[in-house]
């Protein structure tokens, strides 16, 4: 009876409600940390803060990160938050990176402005902070390592154009309108196109899929529908929308080698697909970026003496020095997939 | 009727017959029943007409490309084009059909693109030549992706139900947790990555076709027409309508109401897994945040077909149009290439005006 009463009153009060969801949010947060067991020693801490992980690309940085050389001997330490696609997410998780006493904060932000506050309060905190992949719109931060969009866009543009000829009809796909990918990638897209001679190269269709590959597939089944017959060339300003464009391009009964198809970014999908000859992809290169700077924030925690880890300088020697981790700005080159170098990134990834 | 009839016979004698011209009780109850008789065709067919009207509308500006000289033929009229949209709802119309049932029990189900990216995923990763994401993975053809996607939406469907029926927790809640989770459980799934290089027999759900009809209408066919059956001939469709109408006096009256909204949350993660398996085969891959706000295109779909949000009104037939109101304004608006932001707009604007105008409404206050 005393029981009975016992659990009722434990049910029914308010404190009773609290405590039961402390108990239960206590049992997962602890057996969630015994499957991640913290190891011992002094090590760079560093916080990672990456603006959403649904993306395969982020999933690469993080696979990649892990794989950083430094991490790997015991000397570094990467804890990644996941900023859930929303800016005032990623600012308070920069504020709890800092309260938990981070060496050093790497971000990569969702917003080019929203999240400035990210850096601007670990520079209040005298803590180096790295902007990676995407941009943000200040000088503020200790080094930036990314990929010119722009130039992105050109290259893939350029491909697609160099197999038509610099003649004929193209469609682009874009990014989330007014995204900086969009902006960006579209600016290279149209300097490639303005390239070729004036009025050779016509857009019949330009519109957004929101970086998705069904959108894209639906999408290109209408203009295969409304453009019957004119569409040459299809330029996708990510892989994925390249993948659907050409899921489009075979259920409507046609031959992909007939389209000139490129996308970036180098997801496996699109690196089976180049593979097999079907599009063009420029890899953005995920583990240079994030290797890239896991090492720059280990030299600013560090200091002089340290010296960078990973194999990528080595890689990309002539095109991005090392200049001693002082540097404001890391561009990590644009590579373009090959069928033979297809092969060696799919098997990096497994 | 006899007096009447002799009283005009009389009056037929008179030179002046002033009141000839007036109708008679028949004339006006005959009017008055043909009033109504609209107004029924109106509940029961407007949806009909609205999609007619809208066809209607774009085929005519289509047509003016054509004059123009912009155009060589009316690119929206073919056959080919009526194919693609029905084989674009294929995926929002199965959700849609779950949705609609739900809907009419009384309830919601915010977890069906979660549950799709779930159950998609399960299907991927057995479905793959890609082996080693998870224990199960393998290269099976069809029958073991198929059962596990299934499942996978079943379970996630039923315990939806049961926590709904058990604990008496709004429907809007407990879905939305399992939108949340759902979608969690499909990146724990394989550590966030995409499976890809699916094989093709598994892939033919996709994009195969059957004597040039596509795999996923037939299979939206199916589903539609085997849903219609369960809740118009069926003691349990009954049931359905009478939970959402009333809850309670359907209980008194014997309807064992938690059984019902468990089979109903069943049936829509059911349906949620068969999208799953058409989504992830047409594109070729299993990705995580497959089917994002796909919940709300399904209930998009149910409410402009005339479903109630209060429960125990709706007809599967409304959100079939509605379905395909929705697959014509996506395909017509990319036809004439307007932009993406207007879509959107003509869209909520669409939804709202559809509920407003929708008679069946407008009956029952």
């Amino acid at each position: 009876m005393m029981k009975v009463n016992f659990s009722q009153s434990i049910g029914e009060t308010l404190m009773g409600k609290i405590f039961a969801l402390l108990c239960v949010s206590g049992m997962v947060l602890g057996s969630i940390e015994s499957l991640q067991a913290a190891p011992p020693g002094r090590k760079v801490r560093i916080a990672v803060l990456m603006y959403g992980n649904k993306a395969e690309f982020v999933q690469l940085m993080q696979r990649y990160g892990k794989q950083h050389p430094a991490v790997t001997s015991g000397l570094a330490d990467l804890t990644f938050y996941d900023g859930r696609y929303d800016a005032a997410v990623q600012n308070d998780q920069a504020q709890l990176a800092i309260n938990s006493k981070y060496d050093a904060i790497i971000v990569n932000p969702l917003d080019f402005e929203a999240n400035i506050e990210v850096v601007a309060k670990a520079k209040a905190a005298h803590i180096p902070v790295i902007v990676t992949n995407a941009r943000l719109n200040t000088q503020e931060m200790t080094s930036a390592v990314d990929s010119d969009d722009v130039l992105g866009g050109y290259m893939e543009a350029k491909a697609v154009l160099q197999k038509l000829g610099c003649r004929g009809n193209v469609v682009i796909i874009e990014g989330p309108k007014g995204g900086s990918g969009e902006i960006q990638r579209g600016q290279g897209n149209n300097k490639a196109i303005s390239e070729c001679l004036a009025g050779a190269v016509r857009v019949l269709e330009r519109k957004t899929a929101n970086w998705s590959r069904s959108e894209a597939m639906d999408l290109m089944q209408n203009w295969l529908q409304k453009d019957k017959g004119k569409i040459n060339g299809i330029i996708g300003q990510n892989d994925e929308m390249a993948l659907g464009a050409i899921e489009a391009i075979k259920s409507a009964g046609l031959n992909v080698h007939d389209f000139a198809i490129a996308g970036i970014d180098g997801v496996s999908d699109a690196l089976n697909a180049v593979k097999r000859g079907e599009m063009t992809s420029i890899l953005q290169d995920a583990k240079a970026q994030i290797q890239a700077s896991i090492d720059v924030a280990m030299r600013a925690v560090l200091g002089a003496g340290y010296q960078p880890m990973s194999p990528i300088w080595k890689q990309y020697e002539r095109d991005m020095k090392w200049s001693d981790g002082q540097s404001k700005h890391y561009l990590v080159p644009w590579m373009v997939v090959t069928p033979t170098n297809a092969d060696e990134l799919l098997a990096s990834r497994r | 009727m006899a007096p009447d009839y002799e009283l005009a016979k009389v009056e037929q004698a008179q030179p002046v017959e002033p009141f000839e011209e007036l109708p008679s009780a028949a004339d006006l109850w005959r009017a008055r029943e043909s009033l109504g008789n609209v107004r029924k065709f109106a509940r029961n067919y407007g949806i009909v007409v609205a999609f007619i009207l809208l066809c209607i509308s774009v085929s005519i500006v289509c047509q003016y490309r054509v004059v123009k000289g912009d155009w060589t033929e009316n690119i929206f009229l073919t056959t080919d084009n009526f194919r693609l949209i029905l084989y674009q709802i294929s995926v929002n119309g199965i959700l849609a059909v779950g949705m609609t049932l739900v809907v009419i029990s009384g309830g919601i189900d915010l977890s069906v693109g979660s549950v799709l990216a779930f159950a998609g995923m399960l299907a991927a990763s057995c479905g793959t030549s890609l082996s080693g994401v998870t224990p199960w993975s393998g290269n099976y053809a069809l029958a073991v992706p198929i059962l596990f996607a299934l499942f996978g939406g079943v379970a996630c469907g039923a315990l939806n139900g049961w926590v709904v029926a058990r604990f008496r927790i709004q429907p809007f809640i407990v879905t939305l947790g399992m939108l949340l989770a759902a979608r969690g459980a499909t990146m724990a799934l394989t550590g966030g990555n995409p499976i890809a290089s699916l094989n093709p027999q598994f892939r033919w759900l996709g994009n195969g076709k059957l004597l040039t009809v596509p795999v996923p209408i037939l299979l939206f066919a199916m589903v539609f027409t085997v849903a219609w059956i369960i809740l118009n001939k069926t003691v349990f469709g009954r049931y359905v309508y009478a939970v959402g109408g009333n809850e309670r006096s359907a209980r008194t009256s014997g309807i064992r109401s938690n059984r019902i909204k468990i089979w109903v949350y069943a049936i829509s993660g059911l349906l949620a897994g068969v999208a799953g398996i058409i989504l992830t085969a047409k594109t070729g891959s299993g990705q995580t945040n497959a089917g994002s706000s796909y919940e709300l295109d399904a209930i998009a779909a149910a409410v402009i077909g005339g479903t109630s949000l209060s429960g125990g009104v709706g007809r599967l037939s409304g959100t079939l149009f509605g379905a395909l109101i929705m697959g014509v304004m996506n395909n017509s608006l990319d036809i004439l290439g307007v932009e993406s932001y207007y879509q959107l707009i003509i869209k909520g604007v669409l939804i709202v005006t559809a509920v407003v105008i929708d008679p069946a409404r407008k009956a029952a206050e």
